[in-house]
């Protein structure tokens, strides 16, 4: 484990009564994937949100050894942490390429003033298809968001996490909504761009992705951290298998 | 001791009628999700029919009237009085807000202003402008208390709108069609698996509103008199308690709305005393209700309830513009010729359409692109015009310099108005956006201390010595004049195109879009909203400006509230989300040409008030693109058609006009 990357300790979101995330202690290495995996309601997400500060938490959150817990969602978007959502949350009403545009100029005073004086358009253009080849649309960059499928308008997602550059990426549910062949495709998309450089978390409940392309697995259950270990560990221990691995793997064969 | 106490019990008409607008407001928001901006404006209606009665025994309907022969008893005239605020709630219900029940917020803020702005159009029209006397239902009389003659009238008018209050609240509690309500403000679906049709609760609910308020404000007004802006107005001080209440509790509107009227009361009071300071006399009573909502906001801020959980605000799709040097210079070209060609009251009709036109491009920035409503417009206009007649007639700063300082006044009014835009959004972020125009419009442009009487003069600008100025002589809009305004607006209107076109204005609509989303694309979402009202209030108060060197002189009438919704009316006429829409809403806005035709031509300048409410209603029903988006998708519908098709340009198709789905 080094000081790069993502790292939390005994991070902590109540709800209330409620503890949604339970002292979780999950590292996200450069270079590595991570995949967060749990029965619905585990605290998935919610574990998300309170590292991209959209959700109050308690603990330590690091990145690249810096704390960032106290920062606002969009300073922890500028400090590298870029996730994407499990609705896919894009803007609907922008095209996919200024959807990606957003993410890699953010606006300001300064911007402001450049916009009045000097506009410059179409600087960045390798940017944005540079990000939609990594996910391989880059064949809709004028396409409205909203007209897209659920399924590519999660890969639009992913593809503006990335644009603007990414340390880590948290990934929530990507995968849904892509069939078994785009699945695999995806699949080898997030390995190469954790080959590239960045982190990544990734959350899904298609065990054969999670299983095939993580180097590490961590299991929710409840909001308490079960398991962490190897996809091979995983596949056999015990717990894991009691509390959710069984009956998906089964259903997805069915 | 005693007087205090006699004003804390006069204070308590008025809060009776902020009962019952307070107690309608929540039972309309609670049964449809609409925050009815024309509560007051409603329940005013019933009121001046009642009083009418009682002055001169005529029965005035919106249009014609019948003359009864005596005055007709009190009983009866009250009876018709609430008759009329019945069918009223009926008639609004049915053919307003029914049809926007599932429209987005800014389609429903809107219609319920548009509803205010004809009604009390409508008031003007029939019933005049000025105060007219009210009946008193109840008899008047006075108790002692520990010493004090205290006024009955006024505790009975508390005790009857606490009672009618108390059976709104037995009906929302423990009749099944009361549950229904509540239950349907939450899931609509809910009420119908009660066997209630939602729809049918919301008509109820709108008619017992306006029955609720017209009561108030027939027993309220007696003491005071009607008067159209005011008591049009009263719904912004209920929209205060109605926060206080959290929309929930009845309870709470009571006891606010009583303790909201003996304050004001009070500080009625307190204004006379010696000690009081000078500048703070004027329009105090509504600085309240502005601090109110304010701190309620603050402290509550989030966890007041929205119907629904994710209610974003979704408005009609923005093309993004591009700077075409044709149409630009097409334009400039007729602006030119507009003003060559006219002269007078005509020429002054287009400059002026060139103004409103900057108004309405401040909404097309902050409404349009950012996505917040505000209805504070005319506040930063005029916050800059007073800055100008400071700035030009006492302190002599020239031309050009005067014009950016007092607008940059209107900016800094502008982000302080943002700072509660961080916390709220859609309806509330209305509220809170009328209450200040409100409170600045009776705290500053009418405060004499800061603005004189005797009105506000205005130096005419001159540039290298060349006159700026409007008027010479017989001239009343003097070319020269006329050319530096369509300048100056040129000049914004290119500079909105390169901030829209560029990456402020993609943060916009992503912020327009999503905030969740914009937050976790690194956009910081707040100093994007200041940044919005900081240049919509930069280019509201340029307008505020011009309009100050376009009349020599301002006062406190020159920018009021009504003014200000009057144009956010033809911006969203005209269509909220391009320039293109500014234009339209420029041509149409008040004083502009269509006002001077309707007044030079056809003599209907007094109905304009009245037509451009109702075109509003009509437009945001069926319409919401505005005139400038439904051009644009027919002549992209026709486009399409003709490309597809491919045929010679002479078989344009005769299909009827094209009914493009507005993707609302």
């Amino acid at each position: 484990m080094s000081d790069k990357g993502l790292h939390t300790k005994g991070l902590t979101v109540r709800y209330g009564g409620l503890v949604a995330n339970d002292s979780v202690t999950i590292d996200v290495d450069p270079g590595t994937v991570v995949g967060l995996i749990g029965p619905n309601g585990a605290g998935k997400t919610t574990f998300v949100d309170a590292v991209t500060g959209f959700t109050a938490s308690a603990g330590e959150i690091l990145l690249d050894g810096t704390r960032i817990d106290a920062l606002p969602p969009h300073e922890r978007r500028t400090a590298g942490l870029s996730r994407t959502w499990q609705s896919g949350e894009l803007f609907g009403n922008l095209s996919v390429a200024e959807n990606l545009l957003v993410a890699a100029r953010a606006g300001g005073w300064r911007t402001l003033v450049r916009d009045i004086f000097v506009p410059r358009r179409k600087v960045s253009d390798d940017v944005v298809s540079r990000a939609l080849e990594v996910v391989g649309l880059a064949d809709v960059a004028d396409t409205l968001a909203r007209d897209l499928t659920l399924g590519q308008q999660k890969l639009v997602g992913v593809a503006r996490a990335l644009a603007g550059g990414a340390e880590v990426l948290l990934l929530d549910e990507p995968a849904a909504g892509l069939d078994s062949m785009e699945s695999r495709a995806f699949a080898a998309r997030v390995r190469s761009i954790a080959d590239s450089g960045p982190g990544i978390l990734l959350i899904d409940h298609d065990m054969s992705l999670v299983l095939g392309v993580c180097d590490v697995v961590t299991v929710l259950e409840f909001g308490k951290q079960i398991f962490t270990g190897t996809p091979a560990e995983a596949r056999t221990d015990p717990t894991v298998v009691a509390a959710y691995l069984g009956a998906p793997v089964e259903a997805s064969h069915a | 001791m005693g007087t205090f106490l006699q004003f804390v019990v006069l204070g308590l008409g008025l809060g009776s009628i902020y009962i019952g607008l307070g107690t309608g407001l929540l039972l309309v928001h609670r049964a449809t999700g609409i925050i009815n901006f024309a509560q007051g404006a409603m329940a005013m209606w019933g009121a001046y029919v009642f009083a009418q009665l009682r002055v001169d025994g005529t029965l005035v309907f919106p249009i014609g009237s019948i003359e009864f022969a005596r005055r007709p008893p009190i009983e009866v005239a009250a009876l018709i009085g609430i008759l009329t605020a019945f069918v009223l709630g009926l008639v609004v219900h049915y053919l307003v807000f029914r049809p926007v029940r599932h429209a987005p917020v800014l389609a429903q803020v809107v219609v319920s202003v548009a509803v205010m702005i004809t009604i009390q159009a409508l008031v003007v029209l029939r019933f005049g402008p000025n105060n007219i006397d009210v009946a008193s239902i109840l008899p008047e009389g006075s108790i002692s208390v520990l010493g004090t003659d205290l006024p009955t009238r006024e505790i009975i008018m508390a005790a009857i709108m606490v009672v009618l209050a108390a059976a709104v609240w037995a009906y929302l509690r423990f009749t099944r069609a009361g549950v229904a309500t509540r239950a349907a403000s939450e899931n609509e679906r809910a009420a119908v698996l009660m066997g209630f049709s939602p729809d049918r609760l919301a008509a109820v609910a709108q008619v017992v509103a306006v029955v609720l308020g017209t009561i108030s404000v027939m027993l309220g007004s007696s003491l005071t008199g009607l008067n159209p802006d005011n008591y049009t107005l009263l719904v912004v001080p209920a929209l205060a308690v109605l926060l206080v209440a959290r929309m929930e509790s009845i309870a709470v509107v009571v006891v606010a709305a009583l303790l909201l009227g003996a304050f004001q009361s009070v500080i009625g009071l307190l204004v006379t005393k010696s000690w009081w300071p000078v500048w703070a006399q004027s329009g105090l009573d509504q600085v309240i209700p502005f601090a109110v909502v304010m701190v309620i906001l603050f402290v509550q801020g989030k966890r007041l309830p929205s119907r629904g959980s994710l209610q974003t605000i979704r408005l009609p799709d923005v093309s993004i513009p591009k700077l075409k040097p044709v149409p630009a210079v097409i334009l400039l070209v007729l602006g030119v010729a507009a003003l060559s060609f006219t002269q007078g009251t005509w020429r002054f009709g287009v400059t002026t359409s060139i103004i409103v036109m900057l108004l309405a491009l401040s909404y097309v920035v902050l409404t349009g692109y950012l996505g917040q409503i505000s209805l504070a417009q005319g506040a930063f206009a005029g916050a800059a015009g007073f800055a100008l007649s400071k700035m030009t007639s006492a302190w002599g700063v020239p031309f050009p310099l005067s014009l950016i300082l007092s607008a940059l006044v209107a900016t800094a009014l502008g982000m302080l108005v943002a700072l509660p835009a961080f916390r709220i959004r859609g309806a509330q972020l209305a509220i809170i956006t009328i209450a200040a125009a409100l409170a600045i419009e009776r705290f500053v442009f009418n405060n004499y201390t800061l603005s004189p009487p005797e009105g506000n003069p205005i130096a005419d600008a001159t540039l290298f010595g060349l006159n700026l100025g409007v008027r010479e002589g017989r001239d009343l809009a003097r070319i020269s004049f006329s050319v530096m305004v369509l300048v100056i607006a040129a000049i914004l209107v290119w500079v909105f195109i390169r901030v829209a076109s560029g990456d402020t204005g993609r943060t916009f609509l992503a912020v327009r879009a999503n905030e969740r989303a914009a937050a976790s694309s690194g956009i910081d979402v707040r100093k994007t909203k200041l940044i919005g009202f900081a240049i919509s209030a930069f280019i509201a108060g340029i307008a505020g400006c011009l309009i100050g060197f376009s009349r020599g002189q301002l006062s406190a009438e020159s920018f009021t509230v009504f003014a200000g919704l009057q144009v956010l009316a033809v911006a969203y006429l005209g269509g909220i989300t391009s320039v293109g829409g500014a234009i339209v809403a420029g041509v149409l806005g008040p004083l502009g040409i269509v006002y001077t035709l309707l007044r030079g031509v056809f003599d209907l300048g007094e109905y304009y008030a009245l037509i451009s409410g109702l075109g509003l209603i009509i437009t945001a029903i069926l319409n919401p693109v505005g005139i400038a988006g439904a051009t644009r998708e027919q002549v992209a519908w026709v486009r399409r058609r003709l490309s597809r098709s491919g045929p010679p340009p002479s078989t344009v198709p005769d299909a009827p006009a094209p009914k493009e789905p507005s993707r609302v």
